[in-house]
């Protein structure tokens, strides 16, 4: 009997994490309101990607693992805040917000390092992912204006974590290798 | 001793007067210049504390930023649009760049500049008080607002006054930037 096939939770994980970084950053450079940023980041950012990664632990990949799932909480807890502040539950100033995010880029630093024995594209991926946050920083301790550059480049923080995705799905639909994702920055 | 008498009496009048005028005013509900700069600033605290969920409140004639005969606005200099206005719900989401005053002052452009300084500042032009028909001299205190995830937002209010001069608003802003008397932001 032939094994059964499975799929890879990476291309949910990465399908979410880049939709909902995406869309927050149409929000951030100001072409939408904040609406579709919560629900999008409660169920795709959210939900699927946190269970993306906790699927990612029978794959034996520990990055996944931790990265899916830590990032999946990221956008629960981070949609969940800003509903709290509308409904006056634990309301986070500016400056909350702004440490809250702190924590998250030295957490994304750790994973950075990770992501360069990993392959090229994730490298690049975690590389911008890492510059984003320090410019959100930046934005919520003293330069407002850093958003809508954190917005531009988040955007194509996002179209990397696509890139990856779309290099898994086609290698599996054409049945071989369409997007290189280059070799990893440490060897 | 008659003299003296009748100089008294008309101090008493004219005190009277005074207390009269004060007593007026405190009625009529006039906005005074030190209310338009603590109320804008509790504003921009506020969304600072709040975030962009706080927008809605100001939209709201009968809420807090609402007082006497004047009202905190919030708009998006940035992005060009009027976010909250509690008289002029007409406003809210549109353009404001292109709006000017009966001698033709780009208000909002004004306003922006001004809001954009490190502690804010006035902006004179013309515009209706809340109730009449006519237009009168309003001058608005600016100021920027600090909001997580948004860029660019001001939030202002005005006071309606023919005679003050903009540098005794501008003393009275002065007097209220200093931190050893007032709170910094």
């Amino acid at each position: 009997m032939a094994e059964q096939k499975l799929g890879n939770p990476a291309v949910v994980g990465l399908a979410g994490f880049g939709l909902t970084t995406m869309i927050l950053q149409f929000h951030n450079v100001g072409w939408m309101g904040l609406g579709p940023v919560i629900w999008l980041g409660l169920i795709f950012g959210g939900l699927a990607q946190m269970i993306a990664g906790l699927q990612e632990m029978k794959t034996g990949n520990n990055f996944g693992y931790c990265a899916f799932t830590a990032y999946g909480c990221f956008w629960l807890a981070l949609t969940l805040l800003l509903i709290g502040n509308h409904y006056d539950i634990y309301t986070s100033s500016k400056t909350d917000i702004g440490w809250f995010l702190v924590a998250w880029t030295a957490f994304t630093a750790i994973l950075w390092v990770g992501s360069m024995r990993i392959h090229g594209a994730l490298a690049l991926t975690f590389t911008l992912l890492l510059i984003g946050f320090i410019l959100l920083d930046l934005a919520h301790f003293g330069y407002p204006a850093l958003t809508v550059v954190a917005g531009y480049e988040l955007m194509a923080t996002a179209a990397m974590a696509w890139y990856i995705m779309a290099h898994i799905i086609y290698a599996d639909v054409f049945g071989r290798d369409i997007l290189p994702v280059g070799k990893p920055w440490i060897n | 001793m008659n003299r003296a008498g009748k100089t008294i009496g008309w101090l008493v009048v004219l005190l009277a007067c005074g207390t009269g005028r004060v007593a007026m005013a405190a009625e009529s509900g006039t906005a005074t210049a030190e209310e338009a700069i603590s109320k804008v600033r509790a504003a921009a605290r506020f969304l600072h504390n709040k975030g962009t969920s706080g927008y809605a409140e100001f939209n709201n004639r009968d809420g807090n930023w609402v007082w006497k005969d004047s009202y905190v606005f919030v708009y998006d200099c940035r992005q060009d649009r009027m976010i909250a206005h509690p008289m002029r719900p007409d406003l809210v989401g549109k353009p404001i760049m292109q709006i000017t005053d009966n001698s033709g002052k780009y208000i909002f452009k004004e306003l922006c500049k001004a809001g954009s300084e490190p502690h804010g500042n006035w902006v004179e032009y013309a515009w209706s008080k809340p109730g009449a028909g006519a237009l009168s001299r309003k001058i608005s205190y600016a100021l920027a607002a600090d909001i997580t995830f948004a860029s660019g937002i001001q939030v202002s209010a005005g006071i309606y006054d023919e005679t003050m001069t903009l540098k005794q608003l501008d003393a009275v802003l002065e007097k209220m930037s200093d931190p050893s008397r007032y709170q910094a932001l």
